[in-house]
């Protein structure tokens, strides 16, 4: 019996889907505009965030060493530097490893190798990379790395160069993570009230269908069922719509990250959690649709 | 069966619709309820169906007291009644088959008795060959039809029509009238709500005049008269 009334409800919200036409059509078409909105927002923000971590790599301070400063030494000043809690890596960059470098980024290798053989012997200095946890704390560690016991080993720190570009990087970074999040908690916030009102406008051009269903002895449940397997439906289409969309979505954006994150573009991470995407998306779309329906419907089946 | 015992219902704004009403309908009985518009006669069918809670006084179906169902239970109540308005209240989504089949399907009947009391009954009101239309395609005496199908279709032990004939033509309004009456010699109870004086005294059966929210004459074989 609960079966045959579930199956029963099922179809009918089923039906109800596809002979609305327009109705559907109107309110699928605001679920995913909501959903594709905050699907942009997130995926937007995510990307933003890739960019910023990727950049924020790029971002350190070089310390270079004397000549007479044995690798030991390099060792083990690296060691130390390793356990400061600002500092989240320390790489070492021998005197070998740095020609390797900067023959490699040269186009006149030649020309660098001749004068290396006039000089005898190679004039680089060893060094360390360091970066740090948090782009705020390059002043700091610039400055203890200046104060330390190995000061007098080092023959120059890179990091009043590298300031300026420090400094604004470091702004951009704060800055956007601040409006981003902002911007779209706001957008989040809208989409789910036009749903939401989109929803009870359905409902509201069904009020006097539920006086009837009620008069002819249907329970509230039995009345309620089918317009939440409605909803379900809505969320679960405009799901897949905005799957479609997103997908067009990062092909055109794709390009600009293009080398910018790690994961090599935005259509690679598309497709690297398309499952996770395309399961959020329904499951955020069917959510949305069950709650919106359930609540709007309760007001019509108060006798 | 069904007993009214000192109703009233005041609704909000002191508006009085019915006052002091003591009644009784028998099994089987064929009421007629008349009187001008807002004597309280659509008040009256609403506390039959438990739509509506008296103020005062209680209604019994079957000698059961309406205000102690408890208001899950209510749709099971309601399947004691059949139910037409004078706006048919069809619903529009729904095709003439599946309009009366859903007072069947609320109900937990299977497909197989659908399939089988479904068209006996739209055959009964003379719809049998327009089970597939949808109600916009309808003449009003042929979507009242269908109201009274559906109304039916469940074997109700009452038939509460209200004003089933103020949208109907003449011709129309006889004919449900007439089903009315058949369904009635079948042994359903059936109450009429009207303003319609020639109906009324066509059918000459039981007549309970209101006035001003109480009953002003119960007659056996009664007549319209204001």
């Amino acid at each position: 019996m609960k079966w045959l009334k579930l199956v029963r409800t099922f179809n009918e919200g089923c039906v109800n889907f596809y002979r609305n036409g327009w109705l559907t059509f109107a309110t699928v078409s605001i679920l995913a505009t909501s959903l594709f909105i905050i699907s942009i927002t997130i995926m937007l923000g995510f990307t933003a965030n890739l960019i910023i971590a990727n950049l924020q790599d790029k971002i350190n301070v070089s310390v270079y060493f004397n000549s007479s400063v044995t690798e030991e030494r390099v060792m083990e000043i690296k060691d130390k530097l390793s356990q400061y809690d600002e500092v989240k890596s320390v790489d070492y960059v021998s005197k070998e490893k740095a020609l390797e470098e900067l023959l490699g980024l040269s186009s006149n290798a030649e020309t660098i190798n001749k004068a290396l053989e006039e000089i005898g012997e190679n004039p680089l200095p060893a060094s360390i990379v360091i970066r740090a946890n948090d782009p705020g704390q390059y002043e700091k560690i610039a400055e203890s790395v200046n104060n330390s016991f190995f000061k007098d080993d080092i023959s120059s720190v890179n990091y009043a160069e590298n300031k300026k570009v420090i400094d604004r990087l470091t702004g951009i970074i704060l800055m956007s993570r601040e409006v981003g999040t902002i911007f779209g908690l706001v957008f989040v916030f809208v989409s789910i009230l036009i749903t939401f009102n989109a929803i009870r406008i359905t409902m509201y051009s069904h009020r006097q269908e539920f006086e009837v269903m009620r008069l002819v002895g249907a329970s509230n449940l039995y009345i309620r069922m089918p317009f939440v397997f409605e909803g379900i439906l809505y969320g679960f289409v405009a799901g897949i719509v905005v799957m479609i969309l997103l997908f067009v979505a990062s092909y055109f954006i794709s390009p600009l990250t293009d080398g910018n994150i790690p994961q090599g573009n935005l259509l690679k991470v598309y497709f690297s959690n398309f499952f996770l995407i395309i399961g959020g998306l329904i499951a955020g779309g069917v959510l949305l649709g069950v709650i919106s329906s359930f609540i709007a419907i309760r007001r019509y089946l108060k006798i | 069966m069904i007993k009214f015992e000192n109703v009233s219902k005041i609704y909000s704004g002191n508006f009085v619709a019915l006052e002091n009403i003591d009644l009784v309908i028998e099994s089987g009985e064929f009421v007629s309820i008349v009187g001008q518009s807002g004597v309280g006669k659509s008040t009256l069918l609403k506390l039959i169906s438990a739509e509506e809670q008296p103020t005062e006084g209680r209604v019994y179906f079957n000698e059961r007291p309406l205000d102690v169902i408890k208001k899950k239970h209510l749709p099971y109540f309601r399947r004691n009644i059949g139910t037409v308005f004078q706006d048919f209240k069809l619903l529009p989504q729904k095709t003439v088959f599946e309009n009366v089949a859903y007072a069947l399907e609320v109900a937990g009947e299977t497909n197989e008795e659908i399939a089988e009391k479904v068209p006996e009954i739209l055959d009964i009101v003379g719809m049998s060959n327009k089970m597939e239309k949808y109600p916009h395609q309808l003449s009003g005496g042929e979507k009242q039809k269908v109201s009274l199908a559906r109304a039916l279709v469940h074997n109700p032990q009452v038939i509460l029509a209200d004003e089933p004939s103020g949208n109907l033509d003449p011709v129309s309004t006889w004919e449900i009238m007439q089903l009315l009456l058949k369904i009635n010699s079948l042994g359903t109870t059936v109450i009429l709500a009207t303003h319609n004086k020639e109906i009324v005294d066509k059918i000459a059966k039981r007549v309970i005049s209101m006035e001003f929210g109480k009953v002003a004459r119960d007659e056996v074989k009664g007549k319209y008269i204001i």
